[in-house]
């Protein structure tokens, strides 16, 4: 007989946080191209599917990005122990949030295919994750030898619509945080154009970033690169970026821009010359002669 | 060819060693596909998935392009499982160059799965007719005390209470290999049996189920019956009811066996019966230990070698009397002293230190669970060097070299040994070496040249 220790093969659980782009533009313009949002749907529920299967202790959490407003669609922790009802709980929740979407939205009318709010629903994934890191057994402890479950979250983003350069400020905060976190950002973009900000979360992150070529077949690809494991990645050949548009948008009038002015003390970013900063108060010289220094009045970023 | 040696050490070995033709008949049953699959290790889940709608074989030239340059061995050790377990179908074409693709009849079913999501494997009972259902903590202790019962009969039949509804030539089975008699003597633990007493509840529950499905041949069942049969077990939900009627004979009679090692537990209604899975049965195919299915510690251990265990349990007394001198018996409290005698003991019972110290540490009292380290270092130091006491000499398979031609066939057969690093011993003088014996023949080999 051979003496059996315990075998802690846990490294390969992952839980996955997935934000599903639901703009209404986005996808009525994607409609007559390749891929309708119905289709897009069956596409992420076998991913979903795939993704429980592989581990029973994995868990997916589905959050809805629309345009007015963000919210929880899916959790597969709560949704209780009838895994064949799982299509139908996230269709009909996500339903119901389109309805929401929609009629929060009426007030302003958007001009040509609007951004939708990712910001929004990043924040609320790094919310959740940092809820279940601190209430939970699932803290990962590299240091404790203890047999504690090992568990990290990822973020998969399937994007479609353009950047929104309002939410640059948000969006890069939600990536610093998620940094440090230690929860990298996958981004699989289903819109014809690339995504700056998401170019930026996974390659900050560590995640991966990807722009399928050919959405029908878009399974394959989220089973191939996005259902791997933090732990398999380590040996497996992954997309890898081509390039990142590292380019910032002002604070002033949220323009992607290539050159500009930074503050030097809080380090925001114009567009052109200021009097003074936006953000945190400081006065700028036009020469070095007259400039008085007030750069220890330092006041915290306001949230956007 | 899978290069890895099967050993049975989970049930996922268990069903490799199938033959074929029984593995392929197994992939009939949904269940045991998702068992299997979660079985795997990671690497080899990612190729399924990946591989899942991919109808043309594969060749393993691709495959490997998947992976880094680090992860070959990871790739390898996948690879040689699938196979093994007949996931991938492996064909060898006339270049030499094998293509796997998957079992059509596994890739069917997954492909289910993933369009439709899991079912159950069986609806469970309304609660209108199942009133009284055991709360999910009466269930465990139910299934404690059931394994408990089990195990006191299985090493002293005398001391338990109950008896358990084995017969007696089903028991013989488990003890073999556990238990030594010989004639007119009370039976004896050997040395495995020790070992056994002091693993964890999964391994040793797996250690009987094998038993009990290497025997099932015998016993006029199916071994691929009864292996999807435990399996589908495994997926049912931990405290619900489920109905009899649904069962076949055999897998009835199996059920008893079941409830008797605490797996189910069987109720009987006012028309019907039903069984309700505990944590033990649904743990069964999960391969890593989980922490839920640990039970509370109930061991503190002092840095003066006391040992006081808050247990009640005649088991656990046993097992503290394997390796300490159990000083008193309080109703709820066991007092043991760990000395070198107990220790030595032990050791001669082919305990091992390690062994010991895991043992105590897995099973201590919450207390002191929360401390690092939970068990005092001096004292698990200690331990360990009492066992490295009785091992002072070590033994190792030798082969002299002597009466050498010329100094220069020494000195060249000497590096040639060292290259392979097994010089034990030389001596240049009287031109004497000793090698290991496992490079006995590189060694011959080389000086027939």
């Amino acid at each position: 007989m051979t003496s059996v220790t315990p075998k802690l093969s846990t490294d390969d659980v992952s839980l996955l946080m997935v934000l599903l782009d639901t703009n209404p533009f986005f996808w009525s313009a994607a409609n007559a191209t390749s891929l309708s949002f119905s289709k897009f749907l069956s596409h992420v529920v076998a991913f979903l599917n795939s993704v429980l299967l592989i581990n029973q202790l994995n868990q997916v959490v589905v959050i809805a990005t629309g345009i007015n407003t963000c919210d929880y669609v899916y959790d597969s922790a709560a949704a209780g122990a009838v895994p064949n009802q799982r299509a139908e709980i996230l269709l009909q929740k996500l339903v119901e949030f389109v309805v929401k979407d929609e009629q929060l939205g009426k007030e302003d009318s958007v001009n040509g295919i609007g951004s939708s709010l990712l910001s929004g629903s990043l924040s609320m994934a790094l919310c959740y994750i940092q809820r279940v890191f601190r209430s939970g057994p699932l803290h990962p402890q590299p240091r404790s030898n203890l047999m504690k479950l090992l568990v990290w979250w990822q973020i998969l983003c399937l994007h479609g619509s353009p950047d929104g350069p309002e939410q640059y400020v948000a969006i890069m905060n939600a990536i610093f945080s998620a940094q440090r976190s230690m929860v990298p950002i996958d981004s699989c973009l289903l819109g014809a154009q690339h995504s700056a900000f998401l170019q930026q979360a996974s390659y900050i992150t560590g995640g991966v970033y990807l722009k399928p070529q050919q959405l029908d077949g878009l399974f394959q690809y989220l089973s191939t690169v996005f259902a791997s494991d933090l732990y398999s990645r380590n040996f497996l050949q992954l997309p890898k970026p081509v390039g990142v548009d590292f380019r910032a948008s002002c604070f002033c009038h949220k323009n992607t821009i290539d050159m500009g002015y930074i503050c030097s003390v809080c380090l925001s970013i114009f567009c052109k010359h200021h009097k003074n900063c936006s953000t945190c108060g400081s006065v700028f010289g036009q020469a070095q002669s007259n400039a008085p220094s007030t750069s220890n009045q330092k006041r915290e970023t306001p949230e956007t | 060819m899978p290069q890895v040696k099967i050993i049975a050490k989970n049930f996922m070995d268990m069903v490799a060693s199938l033959p074929a033709l029984k593995l392929d008949k197994l992939y009939d049953n949904a269940f045991i596909c998702e068992a299997i699959l979660r079985s795997l290790p990671p690497l080899a889940k990612k190729y399924v998935l990946q591989m899942l709608y991919i109808d043309v074989p594969i060749s393993a030239k691709l495959l490997q392009e998947w992976v880094l340059a680090d992860g070959v061995s990871k790739h390898n050790v996948a690879v040689d499982r699938l196979v093994q377990l007949r996931v991938f179908i492996e064909t060898v074409d006339r270049k030499k160059e094998s293509t796997y693709r998957l079992n059509p009849k596994f890739q069917i079913n997954l492909q289910k799965h993933i369009v439709h999501g899991g079912v159950l494997p069986r609806e469970p009972m309304p609660s209108t007719i199942t009133v009284r259902l055991p709360s999910l903590e009466d269930l465990e202790a139910y299934a404690a005390e059931q394994w408990e019962c089990f195990l006191l009969h299985l090493i002293s039949s005398a001391q338990a209470e109950r008896t358990t509804n084995f017969s007696s030539s089903m028991m013989k089975i488990f003890q073999r290999g556990l238990l030594s008699q010989r004639d007119k003597e009370a039976p004896k633990l050997t040395e495995s049996g020790f070992q056994f007493l002091l693993m964890d509840t999964n391994a040793q529950l797996w250690y009987i189920i094998r038993e009990y499905i290497t025997n099932s041949e015998e016993r006029g069942v199916d071994t691929a019956d009864l292996i999807s049969f435990l399996l589908e077990l495994s997926f049912h939900v931990t405290g619900e009811a489920y109905n009899m009627n649904t069962l076949t004979d055999i897998q009835r009679n199996v059920i008893k066996d079941l409830a008797d090692l605490g797996l189910v537990k069987l109720q009987q209604g006012r028309k019907e019966s039903w069984f309700i899975p505990t944590k033990l049965a649904t743990n069964l195919s999960i391969s890593l230990s989980d922490l839920s299915s640990r039970k509370q510690g109930f061991v503190v251990v002092e840095t003066n070698f006391r040992v006081y265990a808050y247990s009640s349990s005649k088991l656990h007394c046993e097992i503290l009397r394997l390796f300490s001198r159990v000083e008193y018996q309080l109703p709820n409290l066991i007092v043991a002293a760990i000395t070198k005698e107990s220790l030595y003991n032990a050791f001669e019972n082919g305990i091992m230190a390690e062994q010991i110290i895991s043992f105590l540490q897995q099973n201590a009292h919450p207390r002191v669970a929360e401390r690092i380290p939970s068990v005092p270092e001096n004292v698990t130091d200690q331990i360990r060097l009492w066992e490295s006491d009785t091992n002072r000499v070590e033994m190792t398979p030798a082969h002299l070299f002597d009466e050498f031609p010329s100094r220069d066939v020494f000195e060249a057969a000497c590096d040639f040994a060292r290259e392979y690093g097994g010089v034990l011993w030389e001596d240049s003088k009287k031109m004497r070496l000793v090698v290991k014996a496992e490079i006995l023949g590189q060694m011959r080999e080389f000086l027939r040249r």
